[in-house]
């Protein structure tokens, strides 16, 4: 009984740092379906395809030591709500007084280009470093943040990298034209070959051919085109396997259920974050932490990028600094305010007031 | 110069660069604290490794904030 999380990402390990730093003793019980204790995966793109990197957020001992036990290796078949109780791949049953949905999301493949590899886990960024220790040609389909900080990384490991996108612009789903182009630019001064515009047409080998004819060199195919949430063993239990639908505090609808991080289909490190804090609270029965608008970060080529709010449908941008250095803010204008702000290079005080310069909008997001 | 660091609980989401860039002078659990000190150019360093920007730092001799 007491809190059973099932996944062992970012939003289960901030759910429980928060409920022991509290003093709250309650019994935890982890399951994840992958055979490693939580580990960070913002850097298994960045530095973790240039060496290897143990990024475990605690050691084995912490857990005992915070009576937590972790189940390794395991993953969840179902949930049955009104019984309180997850159905473990195994056929075993577990109980639960709350339950704190945090399976995270997997990484979409595709299906007609079936050697290109993905990058999601531990696991994921060994193989692929493993892979580019050849030295051979690398492309990269799809200029997401994972395609281009591992474009980046493979660049800096000496490859040949091409990045190929259905897009006009890198980063298109959350970043508008004026930033799209900068950043194919910096790419580009970097040796990224960036190809937008152009789908795969056919796999040839060492090669792929793109929709224009054209080819790539491609020993090494890397699939960026996004996640999906992990939220398919939910089938039945009234949640939307889709994804999970959350309010605020990560109540799910369901007594006692609670959800946090990419199985929300939030999509960024910073949200799961937010997320695995918020669902603590709520079991502590502490207040809503105030609301803050999204944010996101990156490193590309050795530039820090930080965004703060929502820059999708400005209607305007106003850009600080010059755009032909590594060095810049841009203010995205929506409707009288500033919807969003993207920095580039800028030190912590500037993404402050950067934050400060932000309305945040009500929240519609409800419980399902 | 002398500096202090403080961390802002309201931006800090424990991304835990601070504590992998400057050990001695941060901790991170539920979000970062100051736990000890350092020299000037790594509580910079931790401040310029936030990704939140929520280590703040003053001059301990004039109180006033100070750029990382």
């Amino acid at each position: 009984m007491g809190l059973l999380i099932v996944g062992g990402g970012l939003a289960a390990q901030r759910c429980i740092e928060v409920l022991r730093a509290a003093g709250d003793d309650r019994a935890v019980t982890v399951v994840c379906a992958e055979p490693a204790r939580p580990y960070d995966r913002p850097p298994l793109s960045k530095e973790g395809l240039l060496r290897p990197v143990d990024t475990a957020f605690r050691d084995e001992a912490w857990y005992r030591e915070h009576d937590v036990e972790l189940r390794l290796g395991v993953a969840a078949r179902s949930l049955d709500a009104p019984a309180r109780r997850v159905l473990l791949a195994s056929g075993e049953p577990l109980r639960y007084d709350a339950l704190l949905i945090a399976t995270g999301a997997a990484a979409r493949t595709l299906p007609g280009l079936p050697r290109a590899r993905v990058l999601r886990t531990r696991r994921d960024a060994e193989r692929l470093r493993a892979r580019l220790a050849d030295g051979r040609p690398l492309a990269v389909v799809g200029a997401g943040l994972i395609g281009l900080e591992a474009a980046a990384s493979a660049r800096a490991l000496g490859a040949e990298v091409t990045v190929v996108e259905a897009a006009p612009r890198p980063l298109a789903g959350i970043l508008g034209p004026r930033a799209g182009a900068w950043l194919m630019a910096l790419h580009r001064a970097q040796g990224v070959v960036l190809r937008t515009g152009v789908t795969v047409e056919r796999d040839r080998r060492d090669a792929l051919v793109l929709s224009d004819g054209t080819r790539v060199p491609a020993v090494h195919v890397l699939a960026g085109v996004g996640v999906a949430p992990a939220a398919g063993w939910l089938a039945g239990s009234g949640l939307d396997p889709t994804g999970v639908r959350v309010d605020e505090a990560g109540r799910t609808g369901l007594p006692s259920v609670y959800a946090a991080g990419d199985v929300t289909g939030t999509g960024h490190w910073e949200a799961a974050s937010r997320g695995g804090t918020a669902v603590a609270r709520a079991l502590l029965g502490r207040g809503r932490l105030p609301a803050s608008p999204p944010s996101f970060w990156s490193d590309q080529h050795g530039v820090r990028l930080q965004c703060v709010g929502d820059p999708r449908g400005a209607r305007e941008v106003l850009a600080y600094g010059d755009l032909a250095s590594r060095c810049f803010e841009l203010d995205h204008l929506q409707e009288g305010r500033t919807s969003a702000v993207l920095l580039a290079g800028r030190p912590p005080s500037a993404l402050r007031a950067a934050r400060a310069r932000l309305t945040i909008p009500e929240t519609t997001r409800r419980a399902a | 110069m002398s500096l202090i660091a403080r961390i802002e609980d309201d931006l800090c989401l424990a991304h835990g660069d601070c504590e992998a860039v400057t050990p001695e002078a941060f901790r991170v659990d539920d979000v970062a604290r100051v736990v000890g000190e350092t020299t000037d150019e790594r509580l910079r360093a931790a401040a310029r490794a936030c990704p939140a920007g929520a280590i703040v730092l003053y001059d301990a001799d004039t109180g006033e904030e100070v750029e990382a």
